[in-house]
């Protein structure tokens, strides 16, 4: 069977009602609920069944286009808002999760950015997949930890707090294991671990934020003020998004080497 | 505290001065033996102010939080100038400045860790040490790597190019024995690799697949060209002696972050920099 872009929009519509259903489902429940959890795992299944007929149709992995790493984006997001249900309980998370899962699944079926189906040589390397994957879901995490932070600047508790601070690090675990595999298939490639390229220089200012992040969170600075914390946290995320696509719209994408995405 | 923080302005305001006047930082002044003698003055400086304790206000400012949040600020803010740029000014005396405070810092924070580990802090180590490594082999190893271009056709050559276009000749001669370039219905290239004579070798060069002609030198295949000629590749030759060093630290770090994953935030902090 042939999986393609064409049939993206139906899939979406399952995964979005299955896990929308999820996320209602947790939202009435007070405990955590095994209902709502198979509800979204199969809404995840889904997706994920979607994404393994992709890379065999394409013949390649799916992760060179924009619209591609999108759809990894809504997979892994959906995956740490379950994830983060499953651990911690937060009633409200899948949804959360589920209504930016949709945000992107809907940019990709109005602008889908599906091009040639050829993996170009520069991307035939063993790195590929464990490079851009993992990066794709420390984004997911970050975007969990994001909209946990937003909801700290609001209402203040301890355990939302501790939340944030466990997902950003997991997060910066997978964000420095896809930072790092880069920087040694950036050395397999082009001769240089590390050269400042756009890409690499914005990687560098979230990694960084990130890190400013973690040594002010709670578990380090008990006493201080959180609005500093907040703040770089949104900030991290937002170096986060021009790292991601913000930085092909900046002039100095022109002399990027990392000109795959489309 | 102040006067911490008095001195690294002045040393900021007097790399900005000097990038303003001067331009680009010499580098290439300080290739092997020079930067091992420096790292030899720097780390004995370090050790020496760190034995001083509190009792040097530069100390006191290194092994201060402020200082952790302003190094990764200016982590932050040098990639945040570079990233905006079409060439980076890595050669700039600012960005140059910024990662020696950030390894400077590191490495107060790194003997601070050190003298105070209390049971197993593999993550502190594998993570700063890491960092250390990675940054500090970059940074210090970048006047003594060489990377040079040459164009190989079926004629033995032994001229390369440096990347300001002065010509080098190499010990050895490459000649191109084979181009395969394999396309789609497009004609867009799916594959390509060379099939070279190297030092009476012949050796297949691919994108993502070099050479390695000794421990510290790789050849890429960076561009072919077909043409009515005769085919040509490109290639480039990186040598880069420190590359060991960053591949350490990388690793280093790797593990550092998977130590993240598995701990996760830990209420002791007593050495977190």
């Amino acid at each position: 069977m042939i999986v393609g872009w064409n049939i993206f929009p139906y899939v979406a519509l399952v995964v979005v009602l299955l896990s929308l259903l999820g996320a209602i489902v947790a939202l009435r429940s007070k405990e955590r609920s095994s209902r709502a959890m198979l509800l979204t795992g199969l809404g995840i299944a889904t997706m994920a069944l979607f994404i393994v007929g992709l890379w065999m149709t394409l013949d390649r992995p799916p992760l060179r286009t924009m619209g591609e790493t999108r759809l990894w984006y809504s997979f892994f997001l959906l995956l740490a808002g379950l994830f983060t249900y499953g651990r911690w309980r937060y009633r409200w998370i899948m949804l959360f999760a589920t209504v930016l899962a949709t945000v992107f699944m809907v940019i990709n079926i109005l602008k889908p950015e599906i091009y040639d189906q050829t993996l170009m040589p520069a991307l035939q390397s063993p790195w590929f997949v464990p490079h851009v994957s993992v990066y794709m879901f420390s984004y997911a995490l970050f975007g969990c930890a994001t909209l946990l932070t937003i909801v700290a600047m609001v209402r203040p508790k301890e355990d939302v707090e501790r939340a944030i601070e466990r997902l950003i690090y997991a997060g910066m675990a997978f964000l420095t294991f896809g930072m790092l595999t880069g920087a040694l298939w950036a050395k397999d490639a082009w001769g240089a671990y590390w050269s400042w390229d756009a890409k690499e220089a914005w990687a560098a200012v979230t990694w960084s934020l990130y890190l400013v992040a973690m040594h002010l969170a709670p578990s380090v600075m008990r006493h201080r003020s959180r609005t500093l914390y907040h703040i770089t946290l949104i900030l991290a995320f937002l170096a986060l998004q021009m790292c991601w696509y913000g930085v092909n719209y900046l002039p100095s994408a022109q002399t990027s080497i990392h000109t795959y995405n489309q | 505290m102040v006067a911490g923080m008095i001195t690294i302005s002045v040393v900021a305001l007097v790399a900005f001065i000097l990038d303003v006047t001067v331009g680009s930082f010499p580098y290439h002044i300080f290739c092997f033996p020079l930067n091992i003698l420096v790292i030899a003055l720097w780390l004995t400086a370090i050790i020496a102010l760190y034995r001083k304790g509190t009792a040097s206000p530069f100390t006191k400012y290194m092994l201060s939080r402020g200082a952790t949040w302003l190094a990764l600020s200016v982590m932050a803010v040098v990639g945040v100038v570079l990233g905006l740029q079409r060439v980076p000014a890595t050669t700039s005396w600012c960005v140059v400045v910024a990662i020696l405070f950030v390894l400077t810092h590191l490495s107060f924070v790194i003997l601070r860790g050190w003298r105070n580990i209390h049971g197993v802090r593999v993550r502190f180590i594998l993570t700063h040490v890491g960092l250390w490594l990675a940054l500090g082999a970059g940074f210090w190893g970048a006047p003594d790597r060489e990377q040079l271009r040459m164009a190989v056709d079926a004629t033995p050559t032994n001229e390369a190019y440096t990347m300001k276009g002065t010509l080098s000749i190499l010990p050895y001669e490459i000649a191109l024995e084979e181009l395969i370039v394999e396309r789609n219905e497009q004609g867009v290239a799916t594959h390509y690799e060379a099939r070279v004579c190297l030092e009476d070798k012949s050796v297949v060069l691919r994108v993502n697949h070099p050479y390695d002609r000794t421990l510290t030198q790789k050849i890429y295949l960076a561009s072919v060209k077909e043409t009515a000629e005769g085919d040509v590749a490109i290639l480039e030759i990186v040598d880069e002696p420190w590359q060991w060093l960053s591949m350490a630290g990388i690793v280093m770090l790797i593990l550092g972050g998977l130590l993240l994953f598995m701990r996760g935030p830990q209420r002791d902090n007593r050495i977190v920099g």
